[in-house]
């Protein structure tokens, strides 16, 4: 269980360079502030010490001098928060927010009963579902082994079940609590998953909360807190949740005008997925599209962990071979067989269908807030933003459907709800954020408290 | 034009107004019904998931995994590259939970099919004859570690 501390470690670290270099501190309301510090501290701190600990403790050898740098910057960022005061919070302007209280209670509920439903989960099912084993936490194994063995995590003869090919963030950060800790205990792989989890749900909270109000803000985090197929994932112990994260922040802060943290969270989804080196890409093209002024600011947040990604890709797992790759050959027949559209189109149907539990499907709170509060015209070019993005990431989807060498059908049914989930939390929050702020609506009348009082004795 | 609200609020020698806010109902009851139907989907989808886990829990047996293979992890060395033989059906999806759960287990060792290695780990799914189908892929039993898990060591050749 000591590995649990180095995850919080990592997060709390993560809290303070945000809170350090960033001003989210001062956005308001400030529970929003630090719900954005904490979901972007949270997914970027789990993603700057991955990174650091693969350059220390896998290519250097040396897990102990990333403990070391991680404590240093830790105690040098916690000493510099301290001493600079946060600046005195702007007065917000007023918002009259509907039945807050009973929202952020329902918020709070949900997640619990998530966390419930999680917790058996962990308990059954302790080592997570297949790819959790077959993938990523037995790369973890071997990136938190002694003695210069670590590089078996990428090695072509663990076979193309396992995908030496994929990138490290999720099995750096977990083989490094454990490296650290001296023991594999599946409570870290569990815990990351679900510290992913929170993050996303303060993200959406924080975010939407921000850019349309509170109400809005909360009801967003509450219906990802209660969407199934999301649910179902995180003890999963995948990366498909953690890649949600970084898709739904990057496109939140991108929405923010925070475009460096945008490009760190982005470049952060490519280190974690071979689909997020997808949307990294779609991103930078949206943004240099519809973002013009700050697409140089998005490039220089994502540099960092986009190298890193090129560097584990052309450098040290050159010699394993990606799905697209294997994809090539014969590929021109597969674009032409009609047939495979048909099935592709009709597993995104399905599926999408499918993301019902029972009768309750998770598009059900922004289909019903869409016909109440309707969305707003002045939101259409942040809309179209991140629709453009999700929509160009699906499309890429489908397109590797097509391409693939493998069976079509059984990779349809083996990975595509998974897709889903990647691009929900994102799709949820840009319909949250296009929609009217019911504060907005408001009517307000002054009554003078004696009337009131003598009405109430009447 | 209205004095600030604070200002109005504070002074006491003014009349003190009390603010009321009404929504239009097409609004509330959109929120409502958002907020009922996530916390009737969040019931709806932990009585599922519950039912689910119980139903199948651990569906690889991973986790005896550990103790099918804790005589192998005492004694091969962890850098070892092991060689593997099943007779499970090649291509099923018994003979890859096999294989990765064994490689699962056992990392930092690497498990590669085949005979080729020093080291050659047998995972069964049902008793038989280990030495003899050992010995007909050139291989010398070392240890029967019960449950289906042998440890082969490759014959030097002649």
């Amino acid at each position: 269980m000591t590995g649990l501390i180095w995850v919080l470690e990592a997060v709390l670290l993560g809290c303070l360079l945000v809170y350090r270099w960033t001003d989210l501190r001062t956005v308001q309301p400030a529970w929003a502030a630090w719900l954005l510090i904490f979901g972007a501290g949270a997914a970027g701190g789990i993603g700057v010490t991955s990174c650091l600990f693969f350059v220390c403790g896998v290519l250097l050898g040396s897990p102990l001098a990333a403990l070391v740098l991680e404590l240093a910057a830790m105690a040098w960022l916690g000493y510099e928060c301290l001493r600079r005061r946060a600046p005195v919070a702007q007065t917000s302007a007023e918002t009259r927010p509907v039945a807050l209280p009973w929202i952020a209670g329902g918020l709070l509920l949900a997640l619990g009963i998530a966390t419930a439903a999680m917790a058996i989960a962990w308990d059954l099912n302790a080592q997570g579902n297949w790819d959790a084993w077959a993938i990523w936490n037995l790369r973890a194994r071997f990136l938190a082994s002694p003695a210069g063995l670590a590089e078996r995590a990428w090695s072509p003869v663990l076979g193309s079940f396992t995908h030496a090919e994929y990138p490290l963030l999720i099995s750096a950060f977990v083989g490094r609590a454990w490296a650290f800790s001296h023991s594999v205990s599946t409570a870290v792989p569990a815990a990351t998953s679900y510290v992913f989890f929170l993050a996303l749900i303060a993200l959406a909270a924080g975010g939407v909360t921000v850019l349309r109000g509170p109400t809005l803000g909360l009801l967003a985090a509450l219906s990802l807190a209660s969407a199934p197929p999301l649910l179902r994932e995180v003890p999963a112990q995948y990366a498909d949740v953690p890649l949600a994260a970084y898709i739904a922040g990057a496109i939140l802060f991108a929405l923010l005008d925070r475009p460096i943290l945008a490009g760190i969270l982005a470049g952060f989804a490519a280190w974690t997925k071979d689909e997020g080196l997808l949307f990294l890409l779609l991103f930078l093209a949206a943004t240099a599209i519809f973002r013009r002024r700050t697409a140089l600011a998005t490039c220089a947040g994502a540099l960092p962990a986009a190298a890193f990604v090129a560097a584990f890709k052309l450098l040290l797992a050159r010699g394993n071979g990606s799905l697209l790759s294997s994809s090539l050959p014969g590929a021109s027949h597969r674009i032409f067989d009609v047939s495979r559209y048909g099935t592709a189109l009709a597993a995104f149907g399905r599926e999408f269908i499918g993301m019902a539990s029972g009768w309750y499907h998770p598009i059900l709170p922004l289909a019903i807030l869409a016909v109440a509060l309707r969305f707003e015209r002045e939101r259409r070019r942040d809309m179209a933003f991140s629709f453009a993005i999700l929509a160009a990431l699906l499309l890429g989807y489908f397109g590797i459907y097509i391409l693939t060498a493998n069976d079509i059908v059984w990779q349809l049914q083996t990975s595509l709800s998974r897709l889903l989930v990647q691009v929900w939390p994102a799709l949820i929050l840009a319909g949250f954020a296009g929609l009217h702020a019911p504060e907005a609506a408001a009517i307000v009348t002054r009554v003078a408290e004696s009337r009131v009082r003598r009405k109430a004795r009447a | 034009m209205a004095l600030p609200h604070s200002l109005y609020n504070e002074t006491s020698i003014m009349a003190r107004d009390r603010e009321q806010v009404r929504y239009p109902a097409r609004i509330v009851a959109g929120v409502a019904a958002a907020v009922l139907f996530c916390l009737g989907g969040a019931f709806q989808s932990y009585g599922l998931e519950s039912a689910y886990q119980h139903q199948s829990p651990d569906p690889y047996q991973i986790s005896a995994q550990f103790v099918r293979f804790a005589p192998v992890l005492s004694a091969v060395p962890e850098n070892a590259v092991l060689g593997y033989v099943t007779d499970a059906e090649p291509g099923s999806t018994v003979d890859s939970a096999l294989l990765l759960s064994a490689e699962y287990v056992l990392a930092p060792r690497l498990v590669t099919r085949g005979t080729n290695h020093d080291w050659v780990l047998g995972n069964f799914t049902r008793p038989a004859d280990f030495a003899a189908f050992g010995k007909s892929r050139g291989l010398r039993l070392q240890q029967d570690c019960g449950n289906g898990v042998v440890l082969y060591r490759k014959e030097p050749q002649t």
